[in-house]
């Protein structure tokens, strides 16, 4: 009997013996944000999608948006673009936290290994770059890019230590020149990383803060419950039923950033290969009509979207108020159109769809039947709808397009014969093309918003692309947080600014 | 004993062979391609190819199977497809978070469930009967994770007693540890204290009728030493069985527990991977939980042999 005991014991003892891992502290002088996706890289290099907040307390791009989502010199002074040439000036006495210098080799370096990985969409124009002298960049394209200094304020800009390029972990041990560097020790890989002060920042008055930490809470309820109690300042979410708490909350505040995502239709056979139908601008036109945004937002965004009828959100430059309303809800007129169409009686056409979209898809094929149109709700893989709807799969998709990026990229998703998003490789009218074409040819963004303003109304003219609605960026936070008069938060971005944030109290 | 134990551990290898070819078979069927997932919407044709190659996507699935076997029995589970972190590593982090919520939970069922079932036994058709009746039918019931929001909403968010998430490691703060795995392990464990509950009440009624309890009591012997010694030994044989089942249950219940309570356990760890199609992880955790269900229905003979002595191997 002894011996059995024995080795149970031994049993329970090495079970119970694995339970233990790293620490982490908690006190004065942190913030804690929280994040709804999980830390893939921090590479900022080989970063696709979300998950900015884990890189930005390390990293620092050439430039940054301002409030007004105007671009701001950050590591970069000056800057000049004559045609194909880029011509960037660098701040001096910069070093990365390694120690290594910041200079124009560096900064070469960086660009360079941007443009070989190739996920930075907006390194895709770039040739390549080269040190001038010590401080002064230069960036040489390959076709005219009048996005590119915004393309320098996001990933695409942001400087890793050259010598940490060789470095196969990169993704988990970040080295750059901003105010916080990742603390390895305390942070706990898939639950929160950890940052602390950066003894080599080039301006440590700008480093307020002791100790921040980015949480990994995927869960939108446990994300909530953690602002509620306190556990994290800050932290971003969806359009779903937990940021409508927060919005109703008393101790919590909901805050609506610039930028976001916006909902839209693509017909995709806008030349009626597989639905004759979708060839014909007065049927997609009265689906434009047919849908009941307000409703629409209510329901299936909690009301936290705004109606949307162009690309661009309210305060963005491209954004074009005079089409506000453009397809107001109207399933008479939609009718009537419909009706004078060469497809009276309606038909029929296959939707793919995921599961986050799927109420999305449901109401829409309500507005869509008011008119006689029957929409299929096929259902794809998760994470295959956007390679599925980039194949002839589909005479239509439903997709999400960030309203901070650059217009041009429109043209780049949508409107060229060899869009990504234009599988069916239909002729965009001489109106089109030649609005995309005029577009490239500035890089001020008071030259080009008339441009896209046109752009815009023509879209809504043919009608290819249906706007639905516009969903912000949606941060919570905290009264406390909500008060803190160093809380800024970064313009088209789920993040907060750290230079100068301090803790709440 | 020890024969018992090296012929489990020996059926272990052929098991995990078996689990490791279908795991590696069906993650492999999966329609969706985790290129597309790590590249984006921006990727062109010519980079997924590349990354398909630079991943080994090309190899057949038998030649990548066994160069995956291969690393596999020396320890190495591979690396995540997104980003440097190593299966093996991901794992271990995580299996103490897992276990001792687990472990928490598996005491909190067998004590309330073994409480419960006994009080019950010993009153029949009592208040205390029917109390108890009615608890287990209703924590068998609840969903564990609808218990564990309302857990959440009563005692961390409105009393603020307990964190409403995260897991605090024992070697941090043993106070901070227990407070962080309270709410899950009650969400978890109750719900299998109800299925415990009622296998000991009804084993327990059934001791209690039998002649060597009389003797017991006709010589003189306390209550307390009636039940605890005679009774109770003998009524959890048949309840060992449950308990093995339930350790099981908890284990995939807390899976699910996790995502309620942020808990960066094997559950999260699990989720992540089957969004992301994370196969080389996905992997490494289907092995590790077949491997730990594995144990625990060797524990559970161990404790079967303890109880019943009938039942030892020769």
């Amino acid at each position: 009997m002894k011996k059995w005991i024995t080795t149970s014991g031994v049993i329970a003892a090495l079970a119970l013996g694995l339970a233990g891992s790293p620490a982490s502290a908690q006190g004065s002088g942190t913030f804690k944000y929280a994040e709804q996706v999980k830390l893939i890289t921090m590479d900022p290099q080989k970063q696709s999608g979300s998950g900015v907040p884990f890189l930005r307390p390390a990293y620092e791009s050439l430039f940054e948006k301002g409030p007004d989502g105007e671009n701001v010199p950050l590591l970069a002074t000056e800057y000049t673009v004559d045609g194909l040439d880029v011509t960037i000036k660098l701040r001096e006495g910069v070093s990365f936290s390694n120690g290594e210098p910041f200079n124009a080799e560096a900064a070469a370096a960086n660009i360079n290994r941007g443009v070989e990985i190739g996920i930075v969409e907006g390194l895709k124009t770039v040739e390549s770059a080269k040190a001038i002298d010590e401080y002064t960049l230069g960036i040489k394209l390959k076709e005219i890019d009048p996005a590119i200094i915004t393309t320098l304020c996001y990933t695409g800009g942001m400087m890793i230590a050259p010598s940490a390029m060789a470095d196969p972990a990169l993704d988990r041990n970040p080295v750059g020149t901003g105010p916080y560097v990742h603390s390895k020790d305390e942070s706990r890989e898939g639950e929160v990383q950890v940052y602390v002060p950066n003894p080599t920042y080039w301006d440590k008055d700008m480093i307020g803060l002791a100790r921040y930490e980015v949480w990994e809470i995927p869960d939108d309820t446990a994300r909530l419950n953690a602002l509620k109690t306190g556990q994290i300042d800050a932290g971003n979410w969806l359009s779903n039923p937990q940021a409508a708490i927060i919005d109703k909350s008393p101790d919590l505040k909901l805050i609506r950033n610039n930028g976001g995502l916006n909902y839209h239709v693509i017909i995709s056979d806008r030349e009626g290969t597989v639905v004759p139908a979708f060839a014909d601008p007065m049927v997609r036109k009265a689906m434009a009509l047919a849908i009941d945004r307000d409703a629409f937002n209510q329901a299936i965004q909690f009301g936290l979207a705004v109606k949307s009828f162009q690309p661009y959100g309210k305060g963005d430059w491209a954004y074009d108020p005079a089409l506000e309303g453009v397809y107001e809800y109207n399933v008479e007129k939609a009718r009537e159109l419909m009706a004078q169409s060469k497809f009276p009686d309606g038909f029929t056409f296959d939707m793919p769809s995921i599961p986050i979209y799927q109420p999305r898809l449901e109401a829409l094929a309500g507005f869509f039947n008011e008119i006689g149109i029957t929409m299929n709700i096929v259902p794809v893989e998760p994470g295959t709808l956007a390679r599925r709807s980039r194949t002839t799969d589909f005479p239509a998709t439903n997709l999400v397009w960030n309203t901070v990026t650059d217009p041009k990229f429109l043209a780049l998703r949508y409107i060229y014969e060899d869009a990504a998003y234009n599988p069916f490789k239909a002729k965009p009218s001489e109106a089109l093309l030649a609005l995309a074409q005029e577009g490239l040819t500035s890089v001020e963004t008071d030259v080009r918003a008339p441009i896209y303003h046109k752009m815009a109304a023509q879209l809504a003219d043919e009608a290819f692309l249906i706007f639905v609605t516009n969903a912000p960026i949606l941060i919570g936070v905290s009264d406390d947080t909500a008060e803190n008069p160093t809380v800024r938060y970064r313009y088209g971005e789920d993040s907060i600014n750290l230079r100068g944030l301090k803790a709440n109290d | 004993m020890f024969r018992l134990v090296a012929q489990r551990l020996l059926a272990l290898v052929p098991l995990l062979f078996i689990v490791s070819v279908l795991a590696f078979s069906f993650t492999s069927l999966l329609p969706s391609d985790p290129v597309d997932l790590i590249l984006g919407d921006t990727g062109t044709q010519e980079q997924h190819e590349m990354l398909r190659e630079r991943m080994g996507l090309n190899e057949p699935l038998v030649v990548r199977y066994f160069q995956w076997l291969g690393k596999a029995v020396q320890g190495d589970l591979g690396t995540s497809f997104f980003n440097s972190v190593s299966v093996t590593d991901a794992v271990l982090l995580r299996l103490p978070v897992t276990l001792s919520l687990t472990a928490i939970s598996a005491l909190i069922a067998i004590v309330v469930g073994i409480a419960a079932g006994v009080a019950a036994a010993l009153h029949p058709r009592s208040w205390i009967d029917r109390l108890a009746t009615v608890g287990a039918t209703f924590g068998q019931a609840v969903p564990n994770f609808w218990f564990g929001l309302i857990l959440v909403a009563v005692f961390a968010v409105n009393l603020r007693w307990f964190p409403a998430t995260g897991f605090t490691p024992i070697s941090v703060s043993p106070w901070d540890w227990l407070r962080s795995v309270t709410l899950p392990s009650l969400a978890l464990g109750l719900s299998s204290s109800a299925a415990i509950a009622r296998q000991v009440r009804s084993a327990m009624v059934g001791v209690l009728q039998q002649d060597y309890i009389r003797a017991a009591r006709a010589q003189g012997l306390s209550s307390r030493r009636v039940i605890l010694r005679h009774a109770l030994t003998n009524a959890m044989v048949p309840v060992v069985a449950v308990l093995s089942f339930q350790i099981t249950v908890l284990l995939g219940g807390a899976l699910i527990v996790e995502q309620v309570f942020a808990i960066n356990g094997l559950g999260t760890l699990a989720i992540a991977a089957v969004r992301q199609q994370d196969i080389p992880m996905l992997q490494g955790l289907v092995l590790v939980m077949v491997g730990l269900v594995v144990l625990v229905q060797l524990a559970t003979d161990l404790l079967y042999g303890l109880l019943n002595p009938k039942a030892r191997p020769t």
